[in-house]
């Protein structure tokens, strides 16, 4: 966490306010033209920053409670600390970086822009993603993916058991190892491209793609219609 | 959606704290569940022979009256009985050393007599306070601030499952000295109620969660340690589930397969607080940012014993030298 006496720029300090005085302030500051503002005290307080359309930086001070972040438009937004459960969900676009760990549903429902997490994610980060990148530089929880209909995530530790159960497209890859992938996920030979990919997408956050040994998972496109012989298919995720 | 809280002190310089602690840990998880609250507080004062017994009664009870029969009722069983009133309660501490009282015995002569009464729970160490509404009236109704004791678990509840009143607030109690708060709904209710139902169990209310307390004891009955017990339990309890379950000695945290819902633990050398939400453990008096604070995975079992630290053993040691 950043010391207070280091912190430079607009301060908000979120101890004296409600939650949605802090969201409000925080707008009023975006159509001021204001390039930054830092949250202090956050104290692990939800539904901070949620709702923003402005690509003003916010920075929030500490650790933050659930739905940081989210349903927004576009957002600028750097979170020193852990999140709660399910940070920048629904996300249209804009860049979140999380500097500790992020518990569940981290990027659930994304459609755009990136959701980057430098520590752990938890159960189910990214289920349910439509559109976003989501980088962990750590590992994922249990039913990652799941359901995911569009995006990238790109995990460079271990995932958790049914990695990407009941997938619809997108890609996923994974540094270290999988336990389990869920029904309906493959895994797909990773191309010059995709290294390209990896290379430019975690090279802004310091991240050297060949330091990890990437494996591609994918939709094997066996269940998107039901056909009763396929039974054997549909896995038991549980 | 629930709050659920718990506490475990290593060091005897903090057993003072153990009412205002926990009830500060619980307090901004009651945006979690505003309907009631509940806490199971763990002190060792009673002897080997005695056990404490809190009844619940209300604001009509006859008290004299109930006070009269009870007296009646444990001389006949050659038990003595120390009754002390508590608010729309007794706290009652009998003597069992010569006697021969039987817990189910009493209870259903208590029940035919006097039927708005409900035994909240019964043990050597734990007591049980709930109410309906805010954490804050719980407090000053008994004074748990004032509580000193070595652990203890607490809930704030949104119901989901069963009617709103004290009786059907968490924690829920089903043997001596064992208390249960859950986060989450059991699926398999009615399937389990009838299967320990047929095993011995007297179920008290309609509510789901009471069903784990009575899964448990009978887990135990078998002969199974409290870890078996609960592994057993993540295979034969479908739903959605993350509780804690304290017994005299011991303080355990489970999380379902799917990690459906949420739990976050703080370790330090002196204790472990156990929380909904991490906003909560910053009500920690002691708080430290630096202390282990994680979350439990899916289908993990976590189960702390209530002893005294190696290093508090070894001081002791050395001072008995």
């Amino acid at each position: 966490m950043t010391e207070q006496g280091m912190l430079t720029g607009t301060l908000v300090d979120c101890s004296k306010l409600t939650t949605r005085e802090i969201n409000q302030q925080l707008r009023t500051l975006a159509t001021e033209g204001l390039e930054q503002v830092t949250l202090t005290n956050p104290a692990g307080r939800h539904n901070l920053a949620v709702g923003m359309d402005t690509c003003m930086k916010i920075q929030i001070a500490g650790p933050v409670g659930y739905y940081c972040g989210g349903l927004s438009e576009q957002i600028h937004l750097e979170i020193d600390g852990n999140c709660g459960w399910s940070v920048g969900e629904n996300l249209m676009a804009g860049q979140i970086l999380i500097r500790g760990s992020a518990s569940a549903n981290a990027a659930a429902t994304a459609r755009g822009g990136t959701i980057c997490i430098l520590g752990h994610a938890g159960p189910r980060a990214g289920i349910s993603l439509k559109g976003a990148t989501v980088i962990v530089k750590g590992n994922v929880g249990p039913s990652s993916a799941f359901m995911m209909q569009q995006g990238r995530m790109i995990i460079c530790g271990d995932a958790g058991a049914n990695l990407a159960d009941s997938i619809y497209q997108g890609e996923i890859f994974v540094g270290g190892r999988v336990a389990s992938l869920g029904a309906d996920a493959r895994y797909e030979p990773i191309t010059g491209q995709d290294w390209q990919m990896l290379a430019q997408e975690l090279g802004p956050f310091g991240l050297d793609a060949h330091t990890y040994n990437f494996k591609k998972i994918v939709c094997a496109e066996q269940l998107y219609h039901f056909k009763p012989r396929d039974f054997s298919k549909w896995k038991d995720a549980y | 959606m629930c709050g659920i809280a718990g506490l475990i002190y290593y060091n005897s310089a903090l057993y003072d704290s153990l009412g205002s602690t926990l009830l500060s840990l619980i307090q901004p998880l009651e945006t979690r569940g505003p309907d009631s609250c509940g806490v199971a507080l763990y002190s060792g004062q009673v002897t080997a022979a005695q056990i404490k017994l809190l009844l619940h009664g209300n604001s009509s009870t006859p008290w004299l009256q109930v006070q009269q029969w009870l007296e009646q009722q444990l001389a006949a069983m050659n038990s003595p009985v120390d009754c002390q009133p508590i608010p729309e309660g007794l706290r009652l501490v009998i003597d069992l050393a010569n006697g021969n009282f039987d817990p189910a015995q009493f209870k259903q002569a208590l029940h035919s007599q006097f039927p708005m009464l409900h035994v909240v729970g019964m043990g050597q160490a734990m007591e049980i306070y709930k109410e309906t509404g805010a954490i804050e009236l719980l407090n000053r109704k008994y004074s748990l601030n004032h509580f000193s004791g070595t652990h203890g678990i607490g809930h704030t509840r949104m119901a989901t499952e069963s009617v709103v009143d004290t009786h059907h607030s968490h924690p829920f109690t089903s043997s001596y000295d064992l208390a249960l708060v859950h986060n989450g709904q059991v699926s398999n209710y009615y399937k389990l109620r009838f299967q320990l139902e047929r095993m011995g169990a007297m179920f008290e209310t309609q509510n789901d969660s009471e069903a784990i307390a009575h899964y448990i004891h009978y887990q135990l009955l078998q002969g199974k340690s409290l870890e078996a017990g609960l592994y057993q339990l993540l295979d034969d309890i479908d739903g959605t589930y993350t509780f804690l379950v304290a017994t005299r000695d011991k303080v355990a945290l489970v999380r379902d397969k799917f990690a459906a819902k949420p739990a976050v633990i703080y370790e330090t050398e002196d204790m472990v607080a156990i929380a909904s939400e991490y906003r909560a453990l910053l009500n920690l008096p002691s708080f430290d940012s630096n202390a282990t604070i994680r979350e439990p995975s899916a289908g993990e079992v976590n189960i702390w014993s209530v002893l005294p630290t190696v290093k508090e053993t070894a001081e002791r040691t050395l001072v008995n030298r």
